[in-house]
């Protein structure tokens, strides 16, 4: 984890390439393998997930302990994190000495994969719409408009592995049609000048937009003539999938979900369309909710965790709420044969002690395994999709675990973050204050 | 009180004197405890609830952190005796290989507890819980100390702020503090794995502190606390105590000074005689952005740090600033990111501050070995003020009571 290596030459194209094994069926959407490398960085087996970050780190946890104890393929970045200055100057990450400022200036390990998006994934809904040449976004001082010139600038700058074109994404509302109209002109506008940038030597991947396969049509078709220069499509919606034009250079593309799955299940659903990497919101979820996540591809292995399901009309969670006091002297591990650090060195009883005593140990132990599980649950894919079982394991994964996330019943971390958007002056605030007796606590 | 014969008393511990300093009171030692030996002067970083803020047992441990603080208090309250006694005690609740101190609990209940008050019983205050009242006996102390299982454990006390002008008050806290380490020892059921430390009162008044000196030296603990301090005496005051006690206690015992951790306290405590130190300061001050370096507290938070890409502190070889070696490079620009804004800018500057703190110890024993420590003691000062004209005036004081001239 030394200072990135720099890439030679700063005006060589990326060195991303992307290979899927075996025959590719172009006409049918199905679950596939492939390798993505980028030079200087680890190669990732896909199907796979990048972390999300906030402000470059993944929540509660230090670059060391993401480098030697989780292995996602690498972290997502969002440009929106990082330049609230813009307003008033330069941002600091513009100064940033060296070739891979991303990578310098966040302390990630140089074989992790830096993933740049404008904004964050889920994004604050803006109240100001996006304009012909610039989208809103939320700094940690406000709104602000970024403009796709401003884009190309730190794109050029910063360096990242991959990059995604800046997308017409109406956050949250839902657009009318002159304004899905004009979304796919945008971005393809937009797509145009960042693949014209001489300077870039990161990887574009190109937004499929959240929005109907005819109303985006043009914009889709005409990928297909930049299908040298793009080296990814990122689909905010994963349900356009099947309608990528599949005859091409373009289906050999790496495909990335901003979709935002909710549940493993809906993972399963988009892999089974052919989706190769993830960004997954509900990891972050459920360590905040003091959740560990508790699911194996395509069940336990360990026959000892087969609970019974008798008639099959009882399904087993997805999570453990490691804010119930069962756990208090249980010196079993988050979750049976789990092999992450949490697991070994720690038990239940003391991460339910750390939740109650709202120690942020707590918060970076369940962190480090919920990453965990998740790698595990992509390694397991991939043999399965390797061994031809990946359908018929889908449905013993359906049968066995319940669909959605267990709810949460204990508070969160202290919230701080500005991200934390609040939706209006009734809302509720986050922090309920504490109990009058609540201690000071070194 | 007459001096009173202690019955032999066993111990947990072995402490053998490395080197003293020619010219100071400054010692060095190794203290060997049921979990490992330690390297004194120490400083302990305090892990009030079983953790130190956010970071994992590996990552204190890199640290070179080897004995630790837990506080009994809030052990007591979360996760509680019972749980304790099943886990099994407080190293296998929090994965932690080395040593662990506890405190004995009573000065944070009167610290933190408006309501506590002391009778010849114990601490009497109102559970924070249900506000039923509740009584913290040393019987009751120890049992919590015993389940805890930590390496060193410490007696209940009377505490009075040393600031308090009721002589008769003191008087009274002090001689109960005697009576209550009776207690205590005699409640102590594991003497032979865990160390009972005595603790030193009498506030600012020396013959009364010489008088405790006398009464717990007798009691033969295996290790001596100086308490009471830290509680916004005047540091001319405080090192008056601090060198008085030590002049008083035996040589071959560990002297550990309660709540003492900035820099300058620590260097000068040692030149006074003293071996031990723990403070929440350290990493408490991290979750405000806080570096400590060798000239002085940086703010990280504050806006002329955004575009800085040094690291916290130059040649600082913890983790966080070392560059190459597995180190991280994190810039002072990236802790101003982050810092309020995600809670892993309060680990960063943590690990560094915890690190800071040992590496100073560390050299402070190393300089003692190698008997420059007054030389020590004079760069140590330049670093940090720069100007003579600002050193401290007690600081200065401190020092001429042994030995050395910080103004030559
Ligand atoms: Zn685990
Ligand atoms: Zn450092």
């Amino acid at each position: 984890m030394t200072i990135s290596e720099d890439i030679e030459g700063s005006s060589r194209a990326s060195s991303l390439s992307f290979e899927i094994s075996g025959a590719i069926e172009y006409s049918t959407p199905d679950a596939r393998l492939g390798r993505l490398s980028i030079a200087g960085r680890n190669d990732i087996d896909t199907p796979n997930f990048f972390s999300i970050s906030s402000r470059g780190v993944v929540p509660h946890l230090t670059p060391d302990v993401i480098g030697e104890h989780t292995q996602p393929g690498g972290v997502h970045v969002a440009l929106e994190d990082f330049i609230e200055r813009a307003t008033i100057g330069t941002p600091p990450i513009m100064n940033v000495p060296g070739n891979a400022p991303l990578h310098t200036f966040t302390c990630l390990p140089t074989s992790f994969i830096t993933l740049l998006a404008p904004r964050r994934t889920p994004a604050v809904i803006a109240p100001i719409g996006n304009t012909n040449t610039a989208i809103s976004i939320f700094t940690s001082t406000g709104f602000q408009s970024l403009s796709n010139k401003a884009y190309v600038n730190y794109a050029e700058k910063l360096h990242p592995d991959i990059i995604i074109g800046l997308a017409d994404v109406p956050h949250g509302t839902v657009p009318g049609v002159k304004r899905i109209d004009k979304m796919g002109d945008r971005t393809e506008g937009w797509l145009t000048e960042l693949l014209a940038s001489e300077h870039t030597k990161s990887a574009v991947f190109a937004p499929i937009l959240p929005i109907e396969y005819h109303s985006q049509f043009e914009y889709l078709n005409n990928l297909d003539e930049f299908a040298d220069k793009i080296r990814g499509l990122a689909f905010y919606d994963s349900n356009l999938l099947p309608d990528i034009p599949a005859t091409t250079a373009v289906a050999q593309l790496p495909r990335l979900s901003l979709d935002e799955p909710s549940s493993p299940h809906e993972i399963l659903r988009q892999i089974s369309l052919g989706m190769d990497i993830f960004t997954i919101p509900f990891i972050g979820f459920a360590t905040d909710a003091g959740i560990a996540l508790d699911f194996q591809f395509p069940s336990p292995s360990t026959s000892s965790e087969v609970v019974s399901t008798g008639n099959g009309s009882t399904t087993k969670s997805l999570g453990v709420d490691m804010w119930s006091t069962e756990h208090s002297t249980s010196l079993d591990p988050l979750s049976v044969s789990c092999e992450c650090y949490a697991c070994t060195i720690h038990h239940r009883s003391f991460i339910q002690h750390l939740l109650s005593a709202k120690e942020m140990l707590g918060w970076a132990l369940l962190q480090i395994h919920n990453h965990y599980v998740l790698s595990k649950f992509f390694s397991f894919i991939r043999e399965s999709i390797g061994q031809g079982t990946f359908e018929a394991d889908c449905e013993t994964f359906a049968r066995y675990y319940e669909t959605e996330l267990p709810e949460k019943s204990g508070q969160g971390p202290r919230v701080r973050g500005y991200q934390f958007k609040t939706e209006g002056p009734g809302e509720r605030k986050k922090n309920q204050p504490g109990w009058r007796g609540d201690l000071e606590v070194a | 009180m007459s001096t009173f014969t202690p019955a032999p008393m066993p111990s947990a511990l072995t402490f053998e004197l490395d080197a003293r300093c020619s010219t100071t009171k400054a010692r060095a030692a190794t203290l060997t405890l049921p979990h490992g030996p330690v390297q004194l002067p120490l400083f302990m970083p305090v892990a009030t609830q079983a953790s130190l803020k956010g970071l994992t047992p590996e990552q204190l441990e890199a640290t070179g952190c080897r004995l630790c603080l837990n506080n009994t208090y809030h052990l007591g309250l979360k996760p509680g005796q019972e749980v304790l006694e099943k886990v099994g005690g407080a190293h296998k609740l929090q994965g932690w290989k080395h040593n662990l101190l506890t405190d004995s609990g009573g000065f944070q209940m009167v610290s933190l507890l408006k309501l506590a008050n002391i009778t010849e019983d114990g601490v009497r205050f109102l559970s924070p819980h249900d506000g039923s009242p509740m009584l913290l006996t040393p019987e009751h102390s120890i049992s919590l100390q015993n389940t805890i299982g930590s390496d060193i454990i410490m007696q209940l006390d009377d505490v009075l702020v040393t600031t308090s002008p009721d002589a008769a008050r003191m008087r009274e806290a002090m001689l109960r503090s005697v009576r209550w380490l009776d207690r205590c020892i005699a409640a102590h059921a594991n003497p032979t794995t865990q160390n009972l430390f005595c603790i030193i009162q009498g506030g600012l008044d020396l013959e009364m502190r010489k008088e405790c000196c006398e009464e717990m030296v007798a009691r033969n603990t295996p290790g001596i606390a100086i308490g009471g301090l830290s509680g916004g005496e005047a540091k001319a005051d405080y090192c008056k105590v601090v060198n008085t006690c030590t002049g008083l206690l035996p040589e071959l015992k560990p002297r550990y000074v309660m709540g003492i951790g900035y820099p300058e306290d620590l260097v000068v405590s040692v030149a006074l005689g003293a071996d031990m130190f723990d403070c929440v300061w350290p990493t408490r001050t991290a979750r405000f952005g806080n570096a400590i370096t060798k000239h002085g507290v940086l703010n990280l938070r504050n806006a002329k740090y955004a575009s800085d890409f040094g690291p916290l502190e130059d040649g600082c070889d913890c983790l966080c600033c070392r560059r190459g070696d597995g180190g991280l490079n994190v810039t002072r620009a990236f802790i101003n990111h982050i810092a309020g804004k995600e809670t892993v800018g309060a680990h960063l500057l943590t690990m560094h501050n915890v690190w800071y703190q040992l590496e100073l110890m560390r050299n402070v024993r190393k300089a003692i070995i190698e008997d420059r420590y007054p030389e020590f003691l004079k760069q140590f000062f330049k670093d940090l003020h720069t100007d003579k004209a600002k050193y401290p005036v007690w600081t200065v004081d401190a020092l001429r009571m042994v030995g050395v001239d910080l103004m030559e």
